[in-house]
């Protein structure tokens, strides 16, 4: 599909995402079932910090949302904090909750019907892409810990695209096809993640990481992590494509791509990262809340 | 098949030169290098990332003394990025003087892993694409060093750090449990403790750096000490693990338990002959997990040499600069006169550290009662002005007080002055030299001129004695 392609209705919801980003009023989606979650652990007794980890960074949007209060000026003056385990530890749990509950409760609700299978996919991906983030960036003895929120945040452009579609259509009363809305979310989610995370004050590290993981070589000084995010995005395909035992011999094939040979990976290098599908996958389970 | 005359393998320090000497002697070469840029675990991954590490942590450090001059508190949140932040433009200009000297000399650079075929011939597997065979009449080996990995220490370069990962960190930890008391363990506990991160090193010996003098690590003990970080020496660490949230356990043998945001394992380096297969050349590692080499630097096999870290202690980017270029001279015939044994050693910790010659237990051992020569930086007028509470230069000489025999400071400076006391024993002078010789006043240098006094006087003594 092209830009000529669009129907009357896809052109005019393409002009009302750009001038989104023109303007940067961009809001980010949360699930809901994820937000009572964090309320039931801040009320549980016996709850500890290693859940409430857990629970945060199941969940793409409410990471992101954590993150950026834990880095706003009243917490982190220099917008540095890149995990949520530094932030656990440096600001604490009561705090964390308190912050993972005021973000759940005054941010809008993420609700696109038209386009639910869809957002699952993209965060089964995010949530893949953060898991062999890490691997590929403790493999290449790069920061590991940044890799997470990097990954979990670099398609973060794409669900949100995908709520405003679903918004401005359903004000318009109008249908618009699958095709153009996938379309529009490929067109517009690095300038869509970009604002996001601007908005949300993330490091510069996760910032530029959204900006440049698809063509990583045009930044220098950021190509590390772009390039494992992007490596990575790519491992995160093919992990939720395969079927069964198909998945090694697929793995193989992607491996096979530039990015790998950028991040200076060798043959045993990439078998040791294949191997590491199964831990991968099971970790992706295990954030499924 | 490609043939050269030299093939290279690593292109740090001691790669660097072996090549270059090689090609200067007029021979076909190569170097190979896994990683993409030259320069080996020292320019990217050690030596130099630490050293700029160091300056912004000596600046800090200053900046906190000198709280009358300019109120300063360093932001807790502070990136890594900017604590290395001419890292990049350091890096840059190595490598690029480095990629001119290799073109300068029509060195064949190889990206690409290197395996050894027989003695003469070598598979070079690259990160994209087949392995291609190389022949070589002689071959250098300087792959250098990669991290020892304790059983009981989980490395998962996230929140447990070996020496090669330490820098991936973003942000400054709240806390870092050092395990080790060598040289990079004893570096990189000072730097951040010095950069306000609280540092607990562990080690199982009563005082680090045990290559140096008690009195001098000693001083560098107090001076970590007085910064705020904990030195637990005699302490043996049981296991270590990561409580799956926000800490680094640590559990000693005698039932302490450290907790800390990470922890730096830096339990000494070993040879880096990972896939190499030296075995296929006819080479095997030695006891110490090192591959030997003779006077000349020629390893068990005729025409495969070995420089640097390599080779074992001690493993210092100087020494290992010297005998690649050695190396190559040997195997190809180029006279050398003999390397010299005076070799410095220089610890870049917060204070430095450094030393040349004998140590005065090696001294007594060797000699009997030798004369020792010590100088407080305190008492000195360079000392009072940058305000140096834990320097100390130390001359250890003869029996008669005449010969120097080494030197030993903890200070800062110490890797520079190191050097005067160097050049004083490579021209056979006797300690009197520092007497006589007038140096820039006020200067640290005046510290030899006090040591020295002190053991003329001890001399002096031991003469009116007898």
């Amino acid at each position: 599909m092209a830009d000529q392609d669009l129907s009357p209705i896809g052109r005019e919801v393409e002009a009302f995402l750009v001038k989104l980003v023109a303007e940067k009023k961009i809001d980010a989606p949360m699930l809901p079932e994820v937000a009572s979650q964090v309320l039931g652990l801040s009320n549980d007794p016996d709850s500890d910090a290693a859940q409430l980890a857990k629970l945060i960074q199941s969940d793409q949007s409410l990471a992101g949302h954590v993150m950026r209060i834990a880095n706003s000026a009243a917490y982190t003056p220099n917008a540095s904090m890149i995990s949520l385990q530094q932030a656990i530890a440096r600001l604490g749990m009561t705090l964390i909750t308190d912050i993972a509950i005021a973000a759940s409760l005054n941010t809008k609700l993420f609700k696109a019907p038209k386009f639910t299978k869809r957002i699952a996919e993209i965060w089964s991906h995010a949530v893949s892409t953060a898991v062999w983030g890490k691997e590929v960036a403790r493999l290449s003895q790069r920061n590991v810990e940044a890799s997470f929120l990097c990954g979990l945040l670099h398609s973060i452009g794409r669900p949100a695209i995908l709520q405003v579609i679903n918004d401005v259509t359903k004000d318009l009363g109008q249908a618009i096809e699958l095709e153009e809305a996938l379309y529009l979310e490929e067109h517009f989610h690095v300038a869509f993640g970009e604002v996001i995370v601007q908005q949300w004050g993330m490091p510069i590290i996760v910032q530029e990481t959204v900006q440049y993981y698809h063509q990583y070589q045009q930044d220098n000084s950021i190509s590390e992590q772009a390039m494992i995010v992007n490596g990575a995005a790519k491992l995160a395909s093919g992990t939720l494509l395969a079927q069964g035992t198909e998945l090694a011999g697929l793995l193989e094939d992607i491996v096979e791509g530039k990015v790998f040979a950028d991040l200076n990976l060798y043959e045993d290098d990439l078998a040791k990262l294949i191997q590491l599908s199964g831990q991968v996958k099971a970790s992706m389970e295990a954030m499924r809340v | 098949m490609k043939q050269f005359d030299v093939i290279v393998i690593g292109s740090g320090p001691a790669g660097q030169k072996a090549s270059v000497q090689a090609a200067k002697a007029g021979k076909t070469v190569a170097i190979v290098e896994r990683d993409q840029w030259l320069g080996g675990a020292c320019v990217h991954r050690g030596t130099i990332p630490s050293k700029t590490l160091r300056e912004n942590a000596l600046r800090v450090k200053k900046m906190r003394e000198n709280a009358a001059l300019c109120k300063f508190e360093l932001a807790e949140d502070i990136e890594m990025s900017t604590l290395i932040d001419r890292l990049n433009e350091v890096l840059k200009a190595h490598d690029s003087f480095m990629v001119n000297q290799i073109e300068r000399n029509d060195i064949v650079r190889i990206h690409g892993r290197a395996k050894f075929i027989s003695a003469n011939e070598i598979e070079i597997s690259r990160v994209k694409g087949g392995p291609e065979r190389y022949q070589a009449k002689n071959i250098v080996i300087a792959s250098g060093s990669i991290p020892k990995k304790p059983d009981n220490v989980p490395i998962d370069h996230e929140h447990i750090f070996d020496s090669d990962s330490i820098l991936t960190l973003l942000y400054l930890p709240k806390s870092l449990t050092v395990l080790g008391g060598g040289v990079i363990a004893s570096e990189y506990a000072s730097i951040f403790q010095a950069l306000g991160v609280k540092v607990t090193m562990i080690d199982r010996y009563a005082l680090p750096l045990g290559f140096m003098d008690a009195d001098l690590t000693e001083k560098f003990v107090h001076a970590f000490e007085e910064m705020g970080g904990t030195w637990l020496g005699e302490t043996v660490v049981k296991s270590v693990e990561w409580d799956g949230l926000s800490e680094v356990i640590t559990t000693c043998e005698d039932g302490q338990v450290i907790k800390s945001s990470k922890l730096l394992c830096a339990a000494g380096r070993g040879a880096n002959v990972n896939g190499l297969d030296i075995e296929s050349a006819g080479l095997h590692l030695n006891e110490f997990g090192n591959i030997s080499v003779d006077e000349l630097l020629k390893t068990a096999v005729d025409n495969i040499y070995a420089a640097g870290d390599v080779i074992g202690p001690p493993s210092l980017a100087s020494a290992s600069m010297e005998q690649g270029r050695r190396a190559s001279c040997n195997a190809l015939g180029v006279g050398v006169g003999p390397m010299s044994n005076m070799i410095p050693t220089g610890i870049y910790g917060i204070p430095e550290l450094s030393s040349v010659g004998l140590t005065e237990y090696q001294a007594s051992e060797k000699l009997g009662k030798v004369i020792i020569g010590r100088a407080n930086f305190e008492e000195i007028s360079r000392g009072q002005i940058n305000g140096i509470h834990d320097g100390m230069l130390k001359i250890i000489c003869d029996p008669k007080g005449e010969e120097i025999l080494g030197v030993q400071i903890v200070g800062e400076g110490a890797t520079e002055l190191i050097h005067i006391g160097q050049m004083a024993m490579l021209s056979h002078s006797n300690v009197d030299i520092f007497v006589e010789s007038i140096f820039n006043f006020p200067t640290l240098a005046e510290a030899y001129r006090v040591a020295a006094l002190s053991v003329i006087g001890q001399r002096h003594a031991l003469s009116n004695k007898y």
